[in-house]
């Protein structure tokens, strides 16, 4: 009767891993919607710094230019080979646009000081449900951390929050843009 | 039988379970990269690793039906077994997430472990739970453990509890399987809580009520042999312990230096009780082996005792067959004692070998024999140097001679066949048994050599 427990043990078990896989695999596949980013309406682009090499630098001064757009005025003095003093990106904070995933908006802010990233805060992040707000509570100190090491959105995502990953590093990416840097 | 093979299936069916959690979150359908398969080996190791924990526990937790299954002394057999399996999933678990989110983020696993730890909300307290399993699964080997007094083993084995404590916030905060809104997390909770209930109850509250119920007292301490004793407690409701001869309690002397040392004892005689709310008499029997038992002798009147219990397969509710042999070694003859009294057969089913070095060390011999002449109960005195050439139960006079357990018992094939002594002089008996043709399911035995 040793057998007959051991038999019925491995086939209860196996009776359960495969109705898990069945669950799993049906569940994966609805699971295919891409992170899709909607740029328009959103509230990016705040302090979108001049560009351009030519450019007087308004370096230093908090709060950036209001002209939304690169102005890139070519022709003006060129200032280039010059004392790098013309770093062009302002100091301040800039917000990169929202990206909607399946799992909420995500939206990253940045702050800039000298040239740097200084520090990356979360606007928002995924929060659907309790599952993807854990997964953004784990994911989003790491991924602040490899930003700042990296000085860009060039790192990788972190296991297990892909989409959050995807969708922070590319908001990201646009506050770094905003940012000039 | 059946319960022993639904026993079989929970345990297998739960560690199944665990692992379709992920499963069924679509875990297997994640896995895309080196990294991922990692992760993967990872979060399936620690899900089969804390279960086992889970059933450790419960298999330490003292439940009824477990120990009317398959007895206390296999329960914390298994329950043994189980602890280096559960200890390398848990390391497994923690090592292989560390190799695959550091592949992922492109850290090496010991930045990535650091990281965990400064920056994942209840990772720190993960951590420690690994440390506290490594101490206590390392202190319960059994070359360390000899090294220790069993009170070092006892104390540093209530860390697990703090162990499991320190592991469950990670499991659900975490990784995202036991995620709030998810089915996953109510059943992890479940179980967690069910494994928690029983153990807080079994383990502490039935004991406390059935302490305050029966309000024992130590009565006296009889000398039966050179270094062996009864002790006899008074108490009430005894009436509610009928037919409990022969199992065991864990008792403790509420005396200083005493109370928390817990001693399994089982009682060799039947309760008796015949004062009004059943007051009466419990007796055990016990042999002085550590300085634990040493105190025991010494054992004044009217120390307090608690007691958990009753415990142990050698109980008539084992019983399967009219027939009936009991076989007991030194000290384990006293339980059979109590069993001989109450167990029911007709005159001529019963026979009883009892198995020591010298007639001294048959305790309670006398009184066995009185009931087996009362019965009708058929009585060997097996004494002797144990054979030093083959393994054997006999002593080496009767190997000789060609005696085996049919010499005895001819018609043992279909008798229950009781067997309390030390634990490899059990096994032997035990193997003659099983040649004899006595099906496994006839054979209750209890390991007895403190």
């Amino acid at each position: 009767m040793k057998i007959r427990g051991t038999v019925a043990a491995a086939l209860a078990s196996a009776g359960i891993l495969l109705a898990g896989w069945q669950t799993g695999t049906q569940a994966g596949g609805i699971s295919t919607v891409a992170s899709s980013t909607t740029a328009a309406g959103t509230t990016g682009s705040t302090g979108t710094g001049s560009s351009g090499p030519g450019t007087s630098g308004s370096s230093g001064t908090a709060g950036t230019s209001g002209a939304a757009g690169p102005s890139s005025s070519s022709g003006t003095s060129g200032s280039s080979g010059s004392s790098g003093s013309s770093n062009s990106s302002a100091a301040g904070t800039y917000k990169g646009n929202t990206v909607q995933t399946r799992f909420g908006p995500v939206q990253v802010q940045i702050t800039v000081a000298n040239g740097k990233i200084t520090d990356v805060t979360a606007l928002q992040l995924t929060n659907t449900d309790g599952k993807s707000i854990q997964i953004s509570n784990r994911a989003a100190p790491l991924l602040r951390s490899k930003v700042l090491a990296a000085q860009s959105a060039n790192v990788q995502t972190v296991s297990g929050a892909t989409i959050t990953s995807d969708a922070y590093l590319t908001s990201l990416q646009a506050a770094i843009d905003a940012a000039n840097l | 039988m059946l319960r022993t093979d639904l026993l079989t299936v929970i345990a297998w069916a739960s560690v199944a379970a665990a692992i379709a959690l992920w499963l069924a979150d679509g875990g297997a359908t994640d896995i895309t990269s080196p990294a991922s398969l990692f992760t993967a080996a990872g979060v399936v190791a620690g899900l089969a690793g804390m279960d086992l924990v889970l059933l450790m526990l419960l298999l330490a937790a003292r439940i009824p039906f477990i120990d009317r299954t398959i007895g206390h002394d296999r329960a914390l057999e298994f329950h043994g077994k189980l602890g280096k399996p559960s200890l390398y999933l848990l390391l497994a678990h923690g090592a292989l997430l560390a190799i695959g989110y550091g592949m992922a983020e492109g850290l090496d696993p010991v930045s990535e472990s650091i990281n965990l730890w400064t920056q994942v909300p209840d990772m720190w307290l993960a951590f420690v739970s690994m440390a506290l399993f490594i101490a206590v699964v390392v202190t319960s080997l059994v070359a360390v453990r000899r090294r220790f007094p069993y009170e070092f083993w006892y104390v540093v084995h209530l860390l697990t509890y703090a162990a499991v404590a320190t592991s469950i916030p990670h499991q659900f905060s975490v990784g995202g399987l036991f995620a709030a809104g998810t089915w996953q997390r109510w059943y992890w909770l479940a179980i967690c809580i069910y494994t928690g209930t029983a153990l807080v109850y079994f383990r502490i509250l039935e004991p406390v009520l059935a302490s305050a119920r029966h309000q024992l007292t130590v009565a006296g301490v009889e000398p039966v042999a050179p270094g062996v004793v009864n002790i006899v407690m008074r108490g009430r409701k005894l009436d509610q312990l009928a037919g409990t001869g022969g199992r065991f309690f864990i008792w403790r002397f509420l005396s200083p230096g005493m109370w928390w040392h817990p001693h399994p004892f089982s009682l060799s005689a039947e309760p008796v009780y015949n004062g009004p709310d059943g007051q009466g008499t419990l007796r055990v029997t016990v042999r002085n082996l550590g300085n634990g038992s040493a105190q025991l002798l010494r054992l004044r009147k009217g120390t307090k005792v608690a007691l958990e219990g009753p415990y142990g397969l050698l109980s008539t509710a084992a019983r399967t067959r009219n027939k009936v042999v009991m076989i007991g070694a030194g000290i384990g003859i006293t339980p059979l004692r109590a069993l001989l009294e109450t167990t029911p057969f007709a005159p001529g089913e019963a026979t009883v070998l009892l198995r020591g070095h010298t007639d001294q060390e048959l305790y309670l011999s006398s009184e066995i024999l009185d009931l087996c002449q009362a019965r009708g109960v058929r009585l060997f005195h097996l004494t002797g140097q144990r054979s030093r050439t083959t393994s054997t139960w006999l002593p080496e006079d009767a190997v000789r001679s060609g005696y085996s357990l049919t010499s005895y018992v001819p018609d043992i094939a279909d008798a229950d066949v009781y067997v309390c002594g030390p634990a490899v002089w059990a096994v032997n008996v035990i193997a003659d048994a099983g040649k004899a043709g006595v099906p496994e399911e006839q054979i209750h035995h209890e390991r007895f050599d403190w």
